[in-house]
């Protein structure tokens, strides 16, 4: 958890520290830009980034980067007519050409049926998107965790690879109607794989405050996965009860999210095709989205400038909600909702609404721990993360993937033997129908998604297509 | 703003003043074009502009980068500075210090030979040739939504390293794309006409003839959402070279990647089953199988003259008569299995980016079939054209791969459609089901811009070419859930 006494407010001291774009320099490029534009309308977006990685493998540092890129886009509309110009450069003469770039294009553009004029101004709810430990780490600190993952996983007789990233942005919109957003942003990531001969074990997180990463915990569930992952063993592909960790849900979760998309769904290539106001996955699943959660990185607003919401997109397992595009939301005559800022997969008992469930708060319900759900299954398969998760059905949201870094036999309520990994072939949908418990939503970081908040779970009947040769 | 020369003696002076052993700066200007178009419409026209620099040092044994789109001398001694300090705390946590293997001093030019540059097309006449192609698709009854896409990208870029290599680049790279979506019955399939990335003008798309293959792509997606489904069975695939590009990438590609083998992408993107001690060894597929790494082949996407250490592009042996026989290295991993030279192989996706070891333009060399002769002696058979899922592990042993078209070969014949068509297997059993390979008048390439590697992750480029190949007896499922 973030400590609250940290100040989060928008100050920019670490903006100015770090050499990026302030609110007030900010406002002034904005007003260059517009006052530049002949466009009946002009919309420009800032991202000023400014972080590093340094990547360990080998029990070494392999690679130490650090990176300050600023960029502008600036959207030039005359009518229906658009065009987009994006430039590095911050001269003013730059700018003016780039400027000069989004009007060409926008003149001899075809009318886009589907325009947008810019939104008018906003009000926006400050969020804690900037933790100053994040914004101040750089390098030093980045080398120092990085030290701290390497020298555990050399005391425990085991290999290390990882990353520790830490970068602190500050991203602003303006536009003609008088739109004007700005915000400084932090996001720090840890990950590490600790290697045992051919077992690994892997943990990670990602985080506004480097600090609260859990560099030494993480490190120590990587180590223990990797020990007890010596030795696999193969068994057939099957169906299988599984209990898959938070980071192999968020894996499932992800293509849902994506797949959302309100247009998609009334051109009749969705996956929730029929599905809106249905059953879709198990009663007491509820997922929505929660921006101001303190373990999220929920942003203040979205690329378009509009703020942050929290919305309930599933409750109790049926699909209440689409992202809508600003288009799609006026055709349909509804709120748009295109972002999908801090994903948060709340699992509610039976006969309790969510209401009651988010106001106990889901730290005071008894909901069972990793090991309870264990204990409870006389045959299963334990699995740390999934990999390279792939569409295979668009209709059905078929995906495939492969399990990675720790697969493990449950037998009789254990642990006992880790198990060669399995190429797996299901929709989440059907996945998520098939639920028989689950426990309090905890962090959830995958290689190739952000983070959620997300319950391990345990799924009966899930679909393992065939076995690897580790 | 300083100009370019100013900047590599600036970072070049401070590099060889603090004592490191090497050093380089890298500066890109580059320009894209974007221009999607999406159900009838042109969405979104884009002109982007990213300039920068980027400095990397070896400070005994240990690396350390920095980089910034500001380009005043201030910031580039500050970033110079921050390499430096960067890789002088690296070194606190180096156990085998980085040796960089030799390689000559170049000083040299490379420029994109192209007959019509991308970005002096009037922007009308590209969206013009989208719009129409969108409308043509939606001709075709049954095609539900469309879209239609051309890209274009110049980066300029100067290298200059310690040792005295001066290189300067101007290269370009197009392609341009469409699809077609046909929805049946509760279910929708889509089918994609695509051009090859590949470092070439304008003519590029010019060749493809969009409006010529409009109602072929459309009707085929028709005729694919109404397919029958596969039944799931062993059968003889023959591969066409677009799809081909896809499993060379995936299942030879990435393997061969020294650095991987190594273990440096342990904890995202993977090791590989093709260690070094299998080297010269290892039987990967059939005597049919030669896959040839060529970056020196003109207009692929890897052949660029100099990678990004500064090393000539070369080509070289991955898979020779089955067996394999080499990877792709750069200056730091090639000394860590004996090798006295890079093969060049070293790059990075933009001036923010820390080059790393890269796919090269792998090929499958052609044999000497023919296709209808190669269709002609399949009993039972599944003829696969383009991209569609795929899925692999991350040692490259278990993969998944679907297509954008499937037809069922029958009796030597190429019957009707299928659809959800997947196949699967182990990389070295599969090809060693290789038993034929097309001759070169089939061969085609195509060009990856989004090879997804590294953390920070960064898009590799490289061009696969191929012939089409034939597999005997392999496990295919249908890909829908409950199969």
């Amino acid at each position: 958890m973030t400590d609250p006494s940290i100040d989060t407010g928008n100050t920019g001291d670490a903006v100015n520290a770090e050499g990026l774009i302030t609110r007030e320099q900010f406002r002034r490029l904005a007003d260059l830009v517009l006052k530049t534009s002949e466009g009946d309308q002009t919309f420009l977006s800032l991202h000023d980034v400014s972080g590093g990685t340094t990547r360990f493998a080998n029990n070494q540092i392999v690679q130490n980067v650090n990176t300050h890129r600023v960029s502008l886009a600036v959207t030039v509309s005359f009518g229906r007519q658009q065009g987009t110009a994006t430039a590095t450069d911050f001269g003013e003469d730059a700018i003016r050409e780039m400027v000069r770039r989004a009007t060409d294009i926008a003149r001899v553009s075809p009318e886009d049926p589907e325009y947008m004029k810019p939104l008018p101004p906003q009000e926006y709810v400050p969020l804690k998107t900037i933790q100053q430990d994040t914004a101040f780490a750089g390098p030093e600190k980045r080398i120092m965790y990085a030290a701290e993952a390497i020298h555990r996983c050399q005391a425990g007789g085991l290999t290390a690879a990882g990353i520790v990233a830490s970068s602190v942005a500050a991203v602003g919109l303006a536009a003609k109607t008088g739109l004007f957003a700005y915000e400084p942003r932090t996001e720090a990531k840890f990950s590490v794989t600790a290697i045992s001969g051919e077992a690994s074990g892997w943990a990670a997180n990602v985080h506004r405050s480097i600090d609260a990463l859990g560099v030494p915990a993480r490190t120590r569930v990587a180590i223990h996965k990797a020990k007890q992952a010596a030795g696999p063993r193969e068994i057939p592909p099957g169906r299988y009860t599984v209990i898959l960790e938070p980071s192999a849900i968020a894996c499932l979760i992800a293509p849902m999210i994506w797949m959302m998309d309100a247009k998609s769904f009334y051109k009749r290539t969705s996956p929730y095709e029929g599905k809106l106001g249905r059953l879709i996955m198990d009663r007491r699943l509820t997922l929505s989205n929660q921006t101001r959660h303190p373990d999220l990185l929920g942003n203040g607003f979205n690329s378009e400038g509009l703020p942050a919401e929290d919305l309930v997109w599933i409750q109790d397992g049926v699909l209440k909600q689409l992202r809508y595009d600003r288009y799609t939301a006026q055709e349909h005559h509804v709120h748009p909702s295109p972002a999908f800022d801090a994903p948060y997969l709340l699992g509610t008992p039976l006969g309790q609404d969510l209401a009651a469930t988010e106001a106990a708060g889901a730290e005071h319900l008894a909901y069972p721990s990793l090991d309870e759900l264990i204990a409870s299954t006389s045959r299963g398969i334990l699995v740390t993360n999934f990999w390279y998760i792939r569409e295979v059905n668009p209709t059905d949201m078929t995906l495939t993937g492969m399990t990675r870094d720790g697969v493990f036999l449950i037998e009789d309520g254990q642990i006992t033997t880790p198990l060669v990994n399995f190429r797996w072939h299901e929709s989440p949908f059907r996945a998520f129908s098939n639920v028989e418990a689950f426990t309090a939503p905890t962090d959830a970081v995958s290689n190739e998604n952000w983070k959620m908040q997300l319950p391990a779970m345990k799924i009966a009947d899930f679909n393992f297509s065939s076995v690897t040769r580790f | 703003m300083i100009d370019r020369d100013e900047v590599v003696e600036l970072v070049l002076c401070r590099i060889k003043e603090s004592g490191a052993e090497y050093g380089d700066v890298r500066m890109v200007e580059s320009r894209s074009q974007v221009i999607y178009g999406e159900d009838r419409r042109i969405a979104r026209v884009q002109d982007s502009e990213d300039s920068g620099f980027g400095v990397r040092v070896l400070y005994r044994g240990a690396w350390g980068f920095a980089s910034s789109s500001v380009l005043t001398a201030g910031e580039v001694r500050r970033v110079s500075d921050l390499a430096i300090a960067i890789a002088k705390g690296s070194n606190a946590l180096v156990n085998d210090p980085v040796t960089l293997c030799p390689e000559p001093v170049h000083v040299d030019s490379v420029v994109t030979s192209a007959r019509v540059d991308p970005f002096s097309v009037p922007l009308e006449e590209k969206t013009r040739l989208l719009l129409e192609t969108m409308e043509t698709l939606h001709k075709q009854a049954g095609i539900a939504r469309s879209s239609a896409g051309l890209w274009a990208r110049r980066d300029k870029k100067v290298f200059a390293s310690t040792e005295g290599s001066k290189l300067q680049f101007d290269l370009l790279a197009v392609e341009g794309d469409f699809e077609a979506t046909g929805v049946h019955d509760g279910r929708f399939a889509s089918r994609s006409f695509n051009t090859p990335h590949l470092r070439t003008g304008y003519e590029l798309i010019t060749d493809a003839q969009f409006l010529k293959e409009a109602p072929r792509v459309a009707a085929q997606a028709v005729e694919k959402v109404k397919a029958p489904e596969v039944t799931a069975g062993r059968y003889d695939l023959l591969l066409d070279p677009e799809h081909l590009s896809l499993t060379i990438h995936e299942s030879c590609g990435h393997p061969s990647e020294l650095d991987r083998a190594l273990g440096y992408e342990a904890n995202y993107a993977g090791t590989s089953f093709l260690t070094p001690d299998k080297l010269g060894s290892f039987r990967y597929g059939s005597p049919h199988i030669n896959l040839v790494a060529d970056n020196t082949e003109p207009d692929t996407l890897a052949a660029t003259g100099y990678d990004d250490d500064g090393v000539t592009c070369q080509r070289w042996d991955i898979i020779r008569e089955g067996i394999f026989v080499g990877y792709c290295t750069n200056r730091e991993v090639a000394p860590k299995i004996g090798h006295t030279r890079s093969r060049g192989s070293n790059r990075a996706d933009s001036w923010g980016s820390v080059p790393m070891v890269r796919i090269a333009n792998i090929g499958l060399e052609p044999g000497r079939s023919n296709v209808d002769d190669m269709i002609a002696d399949i009993e039972r058979g599944i003829y696969i054209e383009g991209h569609g899922s795929f899925s692999i592990d991350q040692r490259r042993y278990n993969f998944q791969f679907g297509g954008d078209a499937f037809w069922l070969i029958e009796n030597g014949k190429r019957t009707h459609m299928l659809r959800d068509v997947i196949y699967h297997g182990i990389t070295p059993e599969f090809w060693g089901k290789c038993d034929a390979v097309a001759d070169a008048s089939h061969r085609r390439r195509f060009g990856f811009i989004t090879c997804g590697k590294g953390q920070p992750g960064q898009s590799g480029w490289m061009t696969h070419a191929a012939a089409h190949a034939r597999f005997r007896n392999v496990s295919v499922i249908p890909g829908r859930a409950g199969a």
